[in-house]
């Protein structure tokens, strides 16, 4: 945890001092730098969620209940983050505040999916229904991603043209891609430590409730 | 001898259907929602601004998916009254041909709201349908299917949690969008006779929605049912 | 139960938490035909749940349950359709058990005295009416196993009587019949034997040795004083 938190400051004094500001878009586009990187936390969390669901259907293994809850907390957070710094990249690029385009719109409903997630857990007392309810949810939302991404991508697009999964070399510029990928690296151990954080208040939780349970007579 | 997958299927569908036709409450709400709809978007809009071929796609599908959320609930709603659904699960039935009874009565339902509905908007949208319908009715078939069973699905699940009704919208929300989006999109090219070209992308985004999401339902409803 | 016949339902070692609560525990039983078990106990001491464990509603944390044959159930709730009459509920469960469940209708009706009412729609029956539509619902299969979560609970003295007629003949057909019961008084000459359960636990099985509902009372007490 200590590790993600420092890389995070090393990459963003590199990209404030190091990395040149971009021709057209002007030194906003620095937001690019956690725009992109939470965007793929946010991602990753929900995979990790999805698949962690499908294992737990088979193996019906508590842990990977909680694992898969902490994950999609985490993710949750990083969707946000996502979604409050896409509006404020756009406003002075495009002049407005949303737009929706492939990626926020996407990202939006996998915020969605996120909260919906939460919301049924809320609702479900017994542990072993919300577990096995989540884990459906779970695999139904990580079924549901692709196909909401090519929806949006059916149609037009104002978000900027994939600049890094285009096939072919990515189109920025040498200094800016390994800013970026370092940015993507430190957003991941970030997820790591924030995921193993969650995780160590979800056990407590747990114990507590358990505590608290069998203290009824 | 026992009952085959199809006779329990069959049986459950019928079953569900004798009972809404008894009540009829779910079904009147959504005929008059798609009344509502309908002259709503209709004395909304400016008709030298906007045509009706632009409008008319979006309100038929909000009506549709409003009129099949009514009907989803409903549909385990009547199961757990007197906890009937123990009474279906303690005989030796397979699962999936419970969750195919539900899918085939929830469709029944959405079908009829629609059939009914359609005619209404060609009316007071002035649409020309006539050639188009095979393949409108193709559309509407596809989409339909979609949000149905993953409607069918979701609402087995949320039917035993607090809050049904709210929590119903709220998870089946971004499951809307493939299968929504792809039928507004679809409804507006045919109404506009554009070629198939046009439509084939979309085409292939709802049938492959159907496929995977129907497979992915039927064998996620046992997991929802067990205690 | 003769020493030569197999058992209809065989539990060892149930036991059943939700969450962190254990409702039921380490129970083990066997009955086979002809026998007529009283599982008797404080409300909140498990029967009910014990009950849908053993028939198969609710999934055991651990141990395990076995039958041979077909199963019955008549619980607290009705699993019937209040919106559906008498004859349309009872051909319904019996296409899911198949053809010769579904003739067997008229015949149950008759014998539950309901004829009168077969028409008429579940929910303008009384309660005492209802039940014995349940009982009817969960004969139609021939069950040889029958398990009944308080089965008088609000009955009169007519519709009472007619449940523990049923329950003779049950035994004298070599039926198995689990009870689970507080009214302790209509039934005990019904019973060969009796389970008690305190706190989720199985203290002791015992037949019945003609004793009546006070001296039964008497050995649940010192049962559960002791446990």
């Amino acid at each position: 945890m200590a590790i993600a938190l420092l890389g995070l400051v090393g990459v963003y004094v590199r990209a404030l001092v190091f990395t040149p500001i971009e021709r057209t878009q002007g030194p906003a586009q620095k937001i690019f730098y956690v725009h992109a990187p939470a965007a793929w936390a946010a991602l990753l969390a929900f995979a990790v969620a999805g698949i962690l669901s499908l294992i737990y259907l088979w193996l019906r293994e508590r842990k990977l209940d909680t694992i898969a809850e902490s994950s999609a907390e985490v993710g949750l957070a990083f969707s946000i983050v996502m979604l409050t710094t896409g509006p404020i990249w756009g406003k002075p690029i495009w002049g407005t505040w949303w737009s929706w385009d492939a990626r926020l719109t996407s990202t939006l409903f996998i915020f969605l999916l996120f909260v919906g997630y939460k919301v049924l857990r809320g609702a479900i007392v017994d542990p072993e229904m919300r577990a096995r309810y989540s884990a459906v949810i779970g695999i139904m939302a990580l079924v549901l991603v692709p196909f909401i991404h090519m929806t949006v991508y059916l149609f037009r697009t104002l978000h900027p043209d994939p600049v890094l999964m285009k096939p072919g070399r990515p189109a920025l510029p040498g200094v800016m891609l390994i800013t970026l990928l370092i940015s993507i690296g430190v957003f991941t151990l970030l997820y790591v430590g924030f995921l193993m954080q969650r995780y160590a208040l979800a056990v407590l939780r747990d114990v507590r409730e358990e505590e608290a349970a069998s203290a009824i007579p | 001898m026992p009952s085959s997958f199809w006779t329990v299927a069959w049986a459950v569908a019928a079953k569900d259907l004798k009972i809404e036709w008894r009540t009829k409450t779910a079904f009147a709400s959504s005929i008059v929602f798609a009344v509502l709809v309908l002259a709503v978007f209709y004395f909304a809009r400016d008709p030298t601004a906007v045509a009706a071929l632009d409008i008319a796609p979006g309100a038929l599908w909000v009506t549709f998916t409003f009129a099949a959320m009514l009907g989803l609930n409903r549909a385990f709603l009547l199961e757990k009254e007197n906890r009937a659904l123990d009474g279906i699960l303690l005989a030796p039935v397979p699962r999936s041909a419970v969750f195919l009874g539900k899918l085939v009565g929830n469709l029944a339902f959405v079908a009829v709201v629609e059939f009914v509905s359609l005619p209404l908007f060609v009316l007071f949208y002035d649409l020309a349908i006539w050639r188009q319908l095979p393949t409108l009715i193709g559309v509407m078939a596809m989409a339909t299917v979609a949000f149905v069973s993953v409607g069918t699905l979701l609402s087995s699940m949320v039917v035993r949690t607090r809050f049904a009704e709210l929590m119903l919208p709220i998870l089946l929300l971004p499951f809307l969008i493939p299968p929504v989006v792809g039928a507004v999109q679809l409804t507006s090219r045919v109404l506009a006779e554009r070629p198939l070209s046009d439509l084939v992308g979309w085409l292939k985004l709802l049938a492959s929605f159907d496929i995977i999401f129907v497979a992915l339902c039927f064998f996620l409803f046992e997991a929802t049912l067990e205690e | 139960m003769s020493p030569e016949a197999r058992p209809a339902l065989v539990a060892r070692g149930v036991s059943r938490r939700f969450g962190h609560r254990v409702v039921v525990r380490d129970v083990s039983l066997e009955v086979g035909g002809g026998d007529t078990l009283l599982l008797v106990g404080h409300n909140g001491a498990g029967k009910t749940t014990l009950i849908r464990l053993l028939a198969g509603l609710l999934k055991p944390t651990k141990g395990s349950v076995t039958y041979r044959g077909v199963l019955g159930m008549v619980a607290h709730n009705s699993m019937l359709y209040d919106a559906l009459t008498a004859r349309e509920n009872l051909s319904f469960y019996g296409s899911l058990y198949g053809r010769a469940a579904v003739q067997r209708s008229d015949e149950l009706l008759e014998r539950m005295g309901l004829t009168p009412h077969g028409d008429r729609r579940v929910a303008t029956f009384s309660r005492g009416m209802v039940q014995r539509l349940a009982i009817a619902r969960a004969l139609l299969p021939d069950p040889n196993l029958l398990l009944l979560d308080e089965p008088l609970t609000g009955l009169d003295d007519a519709a009472s009587g007619t449940v523990r007629d049923v329950l003779a003949d049950l035994r004298a057909q070599d039926c198995a019949v689990i009870v689970a019961t507080h009214q302790l008084v209509e039934l005990v000459d019904l019973a060969s034997a009796v389970g008690f359960l305190v706190g989720g636990r199985l203290v002791a099985v015992e037949p019945i040795e003609g004793r009546d509902a006070t001296a039964v009372m008497v050995r649940y007490r010192e049962l559960a004083a002791n446990a």
